[in-house]
Parts: structure tokens; sequence; C-alpha cells
């Protein structure tokens, strides 16, 4: 069970029924995890539905790829001005 | 001049309070959880609306709403008796359930014109719920209509036993004729059966269900084809016959065997602490 909790918010999943088929889930969802006002929507998927990945190792990253988050990048304007530093002083500026 | 209103006002708060006392009674104990949650709140929403009429009942009588639902004695009582019935088995419950909220979509449709702002407004606001209600008995009918034959043919027999109790939904009101001359009530009980039954009819014969009325049916009823060649009742030539049975009477303060020990587990603690305030 995927549900909103705003108009603008992401479906997330949050919660499971066992039903018959697709209407039955989403009537017995609605009473189950709808009773205290918690979203505006709805959506109901078979178990079946979801492929998962087999092998969740594969989301590891084995080498240094810190270039790929932008927090590495953090000092970039500091480095930059260092460089310009010294570009100015090799031109005997 | 208010009487009539207070009749009408009773039987439609015991209808639910009754009816809401017995579905409450599977929780914890329904076929899978989320059913059990699902009819628990069901069960909520008839006794929440039971409240309402009942605290409609109380602004013009001065009355207390707690002494209303539990205060009274059992032949004070104005409910249908399909609504006290014993719960017997899933199949029973549901069928009851099924016929109980499409007679009170009738019903409150037929309200929806009542002089009474108060009511109106409610009728209004108890639409909205009732609507869930109804789509959740006829997906349960449904599947299990469409379901193996086990539980297809415990189904058809608890449509049997069940169905003349709800006819008597409609058995006219105490003061019936007085709260149409107010306004209060617009469509008599004999045209609101009318409408129920053929109802009942056209749904079950979409769901292919043979119906086995002759089982407890008047003698006035006749037969009629459907075409799926079923048999099923019709209700007299101009539906005005009010059939003669054991589900009759409880509008007029009749109760069934069954009423008894409803009455003492739902009053209990009501009657342990007379005049605490909940």
């Amino acid at each position: 069970m995927f549900r909103r909790s705003g108009h603008k918010e992401p479906f997330e999943h949050a919660g499971a029924v066992i039903a018959s088929d697709p209407e039955m889930a989403l009537l017995m969802a609605k009473e189950c995890f709808f009773r205290r006002r918690e979203g505006d929507h709805l959506w109901v998927v078979a178990r079946s539905d979801i492929h998962s990945l087999s092998d969740e190792t594969l989301l590891e990253i084995a080498a240094d790829k810190s270039y790929r988050f932008a927090s590495d990048y953090r000092d970039v304007i500091e480095k930059r001005e260092r460089a310009l530093a010294r570009a100015r002083e090799i031109k005997g500026e | 001049m208010s009487d009539s209103l207070v009749s009408v006002l009773t039987a439609l708060a015991d209808d639910e309070l009754i009816l809401g006392h017995r579905h409450s009674e599977w929780t914890g104990f329904a076929p899978h959880i989320e059913e059990d949650v699902a009819f628990s709140s069901i069960a909520q929403d008839e006794i929440g609306h039971a409240a309402a009429y009942y605290s409609i009942i109380a602004s013009v009588t001065g009355g207390n709403v707690d002494r209303l639902a539990f205060g009274r004695e059992p032949s004070e009582y104005r409910n249908a008796i399909l609504c006290e019935r014993d719960n017997d088995d899933w199949a029973y419950s549901l069928a009851r359930h099924w016929l109980y909220d499409h007679a009170d979509a009738i019903r409150l449709e037929g309200l929806e014109g009542t002089a009474h702002d108060q009511l109106r407004a409610l009728v209004n606001k108890m639409r909205r719920e009732e609507r869930y209600h109804l789509i959740h008995a006829d997906a349960w009918m449904k599947r299990v209509a469409h379901g193996p034959i086990e539980g297809r043919t415990k189904l058809i027999d608890a449509i049997t036993n069940a169905y003349d109790d709800a006819t008597a939904l409609f058995e006219p009101f105490e003061l019936e004729e007085d709260a149409i001359k107010q306004g209060w009530v617009v469509v008599p009980s004999d045209e609101l059966r009318r409408r129920f039954v053929d109802r009942i009819a056209g749904i079950l014969d979409e769901l292919g269900i043979p119906m086995h009325f002759h089982k407890r049916a008047d003698t006035s009823a006749e037969f009629v084809a459907s075409s799926s060649g079923d048999l099923i009742a019709s209700d007299g030539q101009n539906g005005q016959v009010e059939p003669a049975h054991d589900g009759f009477g409880g509008r007029r303060g009749r109760r069934s065997p069954e009423f008894g020990a409803l009455w003492d587990d739902m009053t209990s603690m009501y009657r342990a602490h007379p005049g605490a305030s909940w």
C-alpha cells in the first residue's frame, strides 16, 4: 500500500494488506491505514508486480567515487582562488 | 407535534445502535485482520449515527443521549428485528450488512427532503459514510456469489434467512401518518419497501443468485421469473401488502428472543454505574 500524505508529496510505501484482488485491497487499505486522515491518496500494488534486485551488493560502491558527490566540491571556490593567486605569482604580477 | 418525530428518530437510531452492536461482536473474530478493522469501523460508524439521531431526540425532548441508548427497557426499543438477530456465521452477517445498507441508502434518500433542518443536515452527512458501507458490502457479495460453491451456498441460505426480516425495516413507523403530515417523513414506508424489494431483486439477478424466499415468505407474495430464469419474490400485486412473518413488529416494540442477551450485554456497563458520565 502506497500512501500520499499531501497533494505535492510523493507516494510512499506505508503498509500491506492481504486481499483477494485490487478492489478489495483498496477497500481494506482505506480502513486500515486512512482512519485518521493520514493522507489524501492511495495506491495498492500486488506484491508479485514488484520486481526487486536479486543481488543487493550491486548497490555497493567499490572504488572512490567521491567526485560524484556534491560535498566533494565544497572547497572549489577556495581552490580556484589559490590557483589564480599562483598564476599571478608565476606571471610576476 | 414532536411525538411523531421522536417516534421516527427512535426507530432509526435503534436500528443503527443495535446493528452496530451486532457488527461489533465480530471485532477480533472477523475472517481476517483487514476485515476485522474494516467491519469494526463500520460498526463504529453505525453507533455514531445512532448517537447523532439520539442527540436530535434529546434536543427535542430534553432527554439524555446515554439514557436513550442504554437506559431503556427492552420493550421500549423500536429497531427492526433484523438488526437484533444473532450473527450466526459470517455469511449471515454479510447478507444482513448488505441488505441493511441498501435499505438504509433508500431510506436516507427518502429523508433528504425532510422538513426537519437538523435531521436533513445529518442525513446528508451520513450518506457520505454509508457510501463506503455499500461499496464494502457489494464488493464482498460479488466475490462470495462468484466464488466457490460452499461460500455461495452459505450466502444464499443467509440471504434467504435475512430477507423477510429486511423487508420489515420498512414496517411503518408508529405515528407515521402524522410524521408525513408534519413533513418529517416524505416517502411512506410502504413505498420505500417497494423500492427496496425491486432493488434487491435486481442486484441478486445480476449476481445470478437464485432466491428461495418461499421458505418463509408470506402467502400473499407471488413469485416471478427473473431474466436468469430464477424465481424472485414480488411484493404482492400493488406492493401494499405488509407481509406477516416473525421479522415484523419491531417498530411496535415486539422483540425476538435474541434481543435479551444483546440488551444485557450492551447495557451492562450503563446499569452497573447509574448516573456516571462517560
